[in-house]
């Protein structure tokens, strides 16, 4: 069965004679492969990504023309302390919220990648919140975080903790509040992506290890984790994007408050953009958001590259 | 089965081991039932809810303490809903709109995600970041300059903008060009020595072998597209147009909102995807790398 | 090479955008005074229509004042109108007329030039108009109001009787009415009932659109906030004593206050005036319980007020989009001179919508509704009342308005006391300011 095992995917040098002719007809047939999304992504994203960057140069406020204010609105910025808070608190979810789900979906996927009987039902029962309808999402939940009548805090006073943290009307506790029911929504949609990922990894790496005597916590630390690279690198850099832009669920579990306490940056854009009309303002907030995602994104690219050497 | 477990060089351990194992294992299995269904129930808690919900009169929907059970059961939101909406025109839309969109992403973006992966060209890894940067740009930054252009093309209030809103997305093409790197080189290397054209691998060699990865690409996309709300209601203004999104919020009105109806008609959405995830899940169970490498 | 396709792909797109906003914003002042000959069609912007049939009434009704102009009312979204409108105007897009929904996005549609001057049609309408002023910045007007609502106090009749409580009387304080919350609480709880004494709804506008209407020296735009402290002393010491239900179970229970009174769960509560037909229409479907109900002047500040009792609420109000032809202009000029008459008021009377005329033919027509209450107190609320915006037309006023939000949530919450609280949202403000 295992007779035509192949050795880890480790990549091999194209050995190609050097040419200017073949280069470019390489660079040739790549572009027709991109092309037909390309087209499309770049009329339609890229082009308003562009503007969007423009605009955070100027004072425009949607109507009438946009009068270009050099670097003004991210002067402004510097001295804007709600821009700081949601800064601060968009940081700080990210920063539960990631490894949390991580963790989570993959420990999920790798549980529900067996054959273990209903497996489908669970897998389904997992991705069910992510398509459970945000309002119910959010009036359920909060009515569990209830501080008086909910059943989190009836269950934590059953344990004895006398002052149960009051969760979404805390200003200390509605952040982690949100973190986790956002987990919950989330871990579906990345064990789905996990789950993809276990199926690329060929099952003659695992054989080749139980030869080699490697037990199941071995295996997973030197098969699983090292084969599932190219998934973790996606799963993280949506999650990381996906975590910085958080807006839908803060908005109909909290709407960012008590006070500020759960004012994210996407929220600030709309609140700047289409209630207070200064869209060359909200474009740099944007354009502040932009930077710390591709930042993150470039410094896994860059980790991510040098591990696959 | 145990015949099976003798081949390996590991299954030379006693009987009376064996048994003990099995006897562990066969517990451990009913442990983790109980544990996963345990986590099920907690896990579909909103899911009991909104169902509930539709079950019953507006006024009883928010109360203190929480109503977990309709008194009395009131089935007439699930005729109503029909009567007073539109639900099989947004039903309709819906599902052209997903189907379109979950096609075309699919497929231009396992296409570009060869190029992205398989190809060398130069400027390839700037385009591809181009393409991962604008996922850090949050939508409602750029709704306006995208809408105007949107306007200009003409394309605005027709189905077509969803469409293309949605089709050419980067995400599709992400996913798909990490799950080709986990591919081996090798495969594709063998079939240019073969003298396969570049289409060719895609077609005969890479695309198959990523059914799983395919299989979630299409789960998402359909879902994303299905539950999308903003884009829809920025785009679609004409009745006839409404996805089953906008379709739902026409059941606030300012001063009212029908929060039993809007659960109907969330319950009514979630169950296509559902079972269609139900059905889609299962290609989700052979390590087709292994078949890959032995055919 | 591929940055500057990029590049030049911008600066395309960024021209196009430009000359967009030239193009709607040079074709403003066009004339709309000539006379309207032949069959014309003009489109309003409304929402929800199915439950809110004030657009199409309004159309109806001046149709058949003009049968050559039809009046298309074209549905836009409850929550999302003016993210809907701003894109729609943006792109060109947009309907011949559109309907003022929020009074504080008013400015960013008449400072952003997206509003036609109809001074012509306001100086036409009679005194007894109200909100025009509202819709007036440096002399011009930019939109005629068709509806002005106003808050009240609800009140449960049956339920006070159950407590042993006496009815508002139409002079009462904000104290007399803490004090009266608190009766009917320990009453009606005498009594077996677990109904609260009153019910304040989640909203700012509850606290902070009584004290910027009624205080002394209060003015939203100062950013000098001090005035609302003793307004949310008020309510917070409501909830402590048990009166209200508290902010947190009601935020995170989802409460919605047509259940909260329509289902007799609160004896009482301050609330607009849109929801005299909201609970008669709940009632009618069953949704809501039948019991005795009726209005009280919303309680006042002290009792100097009490002839003429001082409230709040925004009028609502349509514009004209100013990238229409002439005719449709003309067209849609009568539309809003229709809009501001008497017929149009009493039309919205009959469905229960407090019209921005409130005269005697008006009122007549509104308790001539099948359910309302006709009580004498009842009446007189409705008919006098001194009420004022809630929303100051201003540049400042939704960055403001989203301060106190954030204030408000952060006090009711129990999070900051009220006076540290207001006193974080004047730094921001003043650091907004500038």
């Amino acid at each position: 069965m295992a007779t035509t095992v192949a050795p880890a995917p480790t990549r091999v040098p194209r050995q190609r004679p050097p040419g200017s002719r073949l280069k470019l007809r390489n660079t040739f047939i790549g572009w027709t492969f991109i092309l037909p999304n390309f087209i499309g992504f770049a009329v339609l994203t890229l082009v308003p990504v562009v503007i969007l960057f423009y605009m955070a140069f100027t004072s425009w406020n949607v109507f009438g023309s946009a009068d270009w204010v050099g670097l003004e609105n991210f002067r402004d910025l510097i001295s804007d302390r709600t821009f700081h808070t949601a800064l601060l608190n968009t940081g700080y979810y990210a920063l539960l919220h990631i490894p949390l789900t991580l963790a989570v979906s993959l420990g999920l996927a790798l549980l529900l990648n067996t054959k273990l009987r209903g497996v489908a039902f669970f897998r389904t029962v997992a991705f069910f919140p992510y398509i459970t309808s945000i309002v119910a999402i959010a009036v359920v939940w909060n009515m569990l975080f209830s501080p008086e009548s909910g059943p989190v805090n009836q269950f934590l006073m059953a344990l004895g903790i006398d002052n149960p943290p009051g969760w979404t009307t805390s200003t200390t506790w509605a952040m982690p509040a949100v973190a986790l029911v956002s987990t919950w929504r989330d871990m579906g949609y990345y064990m789905l992506l996990f789950l993809a990922g276990l199926q690329a990894i060929p099952g003659e790496l695992y054989e080749a290890a139980r030869v080699d005597g490697a037990n199941k916590i071995q295996r997973f630390w030197n098969v699983t984790i090292p084969s599932l690279r190219p998934t973790t690198f996606f799963v993280t850099v949506m999650l990381t994007i996906g975590s910085f832009k958080v807006f839908d669920l803060i908005l109909v579990m909290t709407d960012g408050g008590p006070g500020t306490a759960t004012l994210v940056l996407s929220q600030y854009i709309y609140r700047k953009g289409f209630e207070e009309q200064q869209f060359g303002y909200a474009s740099a907030v944007a354009i502040v958001l932009f930077l710390i995602c591709i930042t993150v994104t470039v410094v896994q690219f860059l980790v991510n590259k040098r591990r696959n050497r | 089965m145990a015949t099976l477990t003798l081949d390996r060089p590991t299954a030379a351990t006693p009987r009376p081991e064996r048994d003990a194992r099995k006897r562990r294992s066969i517990i451990g299995t009913i442990v983790l039932y109980v544990v996963l269904i345990g986590a099920a129930a907690v896990i579909m808690l909103p899911f009991f809810w909104m169902v509930t919900s539709s079950l019953k009169t507006n006024n009883q929907v928010f109360t203190v303490p929480i109503q977990w059970f309709p008194d009395p059961v009131v089935w007439s939101n699930y005729v109503d809903i029909w009567a007073k909406s539109d639900m099989s025109t947004w039903l309709r839309n819906t599902l052209i709109l997903s189907v379109a969109v979950t096609f075309l992403q699919v497929f231009t973006g396992s296409f570009a995600a060869y190029g992205f992966s398989k190809m060398r060209f130069p400027g390839r890894d700037v385009l591809f970041l181009a393409y991962i940067g604008t996922i850090a740009v949050p939508w409602q930054a750029y709704m306006i300059p995208q809408f105007i252009l949107m306007s200009k093309f003409g394309l605005s209030n027709t189905l077509w903008a969803i469409i293309a809103l949605q089709a050419f997305g980067a995400f599709g093409v992400f996913l798909m060009k990490q799950y080709y790197d986990s591919i081996p080189e090798e495969l594709s290397e063998a079939a240019r020595i073969d003298g396969l054209s570049e289409y060719s691998i895609w077609r005969r060699i890479v695309l198959p072998l990523s059914g799983p990865a395919v299989a979630t690409l299409t789960l998402l996309t359909f879902v994303n597209t299905w539950n999308d709300y903003l884009g829809p209601l920025i785009y679609l203004r004409d009745r006839d147009l409404w996805t089953i999104q906008i379709g739902l919020k026409t059941f606030v009105s300012q001063y009212n909102a029908e929060y039993a109806l809007i659960m109907t008609g969330s319950v009514l959405s979630v169950l296509p995807i559902a079972i269609i995830f139900m059905l889609g899940q299962r290609y989700f169970v052979q390590g087709i790398a292994t078949a890959g490498l032995k055919g | 090479m591929k940055r500057t396709i990029m590049m030049s792909a911008a600066a395309v797109a960024a021209a196009t955008l430009v000359l967009a906003g030239c193009s709607s914003g040079t074709d403003n002042d066009s004339g709309g005074d000539g006379e309207v000959t032949g069959e014309v069609t003009i489109t309003l912007a409304g929402w929800s229509l199915s439950t809110t049939p004030e657009f199409q009434i309004l159309a109806d009704a001046f149709h058949e004042q003009n049968p050559n102009i039809t009046v298309e009312v074209l549905e836009y979204d409850a929550t999302e109108y003016d993210t809907q409108m701003i894109a729609d105007l943006a792109a060109g897009t947009a309907p011949d007329m559109y309907v003022q929904k929020n009074l504080k996005n008013f400015v960013t549609y008449q400072d952003g030039g997206q509003l036609l001057d109809v001074s012509s049609v306001a100086a036409e309408l009679g005194d007894d108009v109200d909100g025009v002023e509202a819709y007036t910045v440096d002399d011009v007007t930019y939109a005629i109001p068709y509806r002005q609502d106003a808050w009240y106090l609800y009140y449960n009749k049956d339920l006070f009787d159950a407590a042993g409580v006496a009815h508002p009387d139409g002079s009462w304080t904000w104290d007399d009415y803490a004090t009266a919350a608190e009766d009917l609480a320990a009453g009606l709880s005498a009594a077996g009932s677990d109904a609260t004494g009153t019910y304040q709804h989640g909203w700012q506008s509850v606290v902070q659109g009584f004290a910027n209407a009624q205080a002394d020296g209060a003015d939203l735009l100062s950013g000098e906030w001090e005035y609302l402290v003793p307004y949310y002393e008020r309510a917070v010491a409501l909830q402590d004593a048990g009166a209200q239900v508290d902010f947190g179970t009601l935020t995170t229970n989802s409460l919605t206050y047509q259940s909260q009174f329509g289902t007799q769960l609160a004896a009482m509560m301050p609330m607009g005036s849109w929801y005299v037909a909201t609970l008669l229409a709940q009632q009618a479907s069953g949704e809501a319980d039948t019991f005795n109900w009726g209005f009280a002047p919303a309680p006042q500040l002290d009792d100097s007020t009490t002839e003429e009792p001082v409230t709040f609420a925004d009028p609502t109000g349509i514009g004209i989009n100013p990238a229409v032809d002439d005719d449709v202009a003309a067209a849609a000029m009568e539309f809003l001179t229709f809009v501001g008459s008497e017929e149009a008021a009493s039309a919205l009377a009959e469905i229960g919508i407090t019209p921005a005329i409130t005269n005697d033919v008006v009122t007549e027509t509104f308790f001539g509704i099948e359910g309302v209450p006709t009580d004498e107190l009842s009446q007189f609320t409705f008919a006098n009342h001194d009420v004022r915006p809630e929303n100051p037309v201003d540049v400042n006023t939704v960055v403001l308005q989203n301060i106190l939000g954030d204030a408000h949530t952060a006090i009711m919450s129990g999070s900051v006391s009220p006076a540290d609280g207001i006193a974080e949202a004047m730094d921001r403000a003043a650091a907004e300011l500038g």
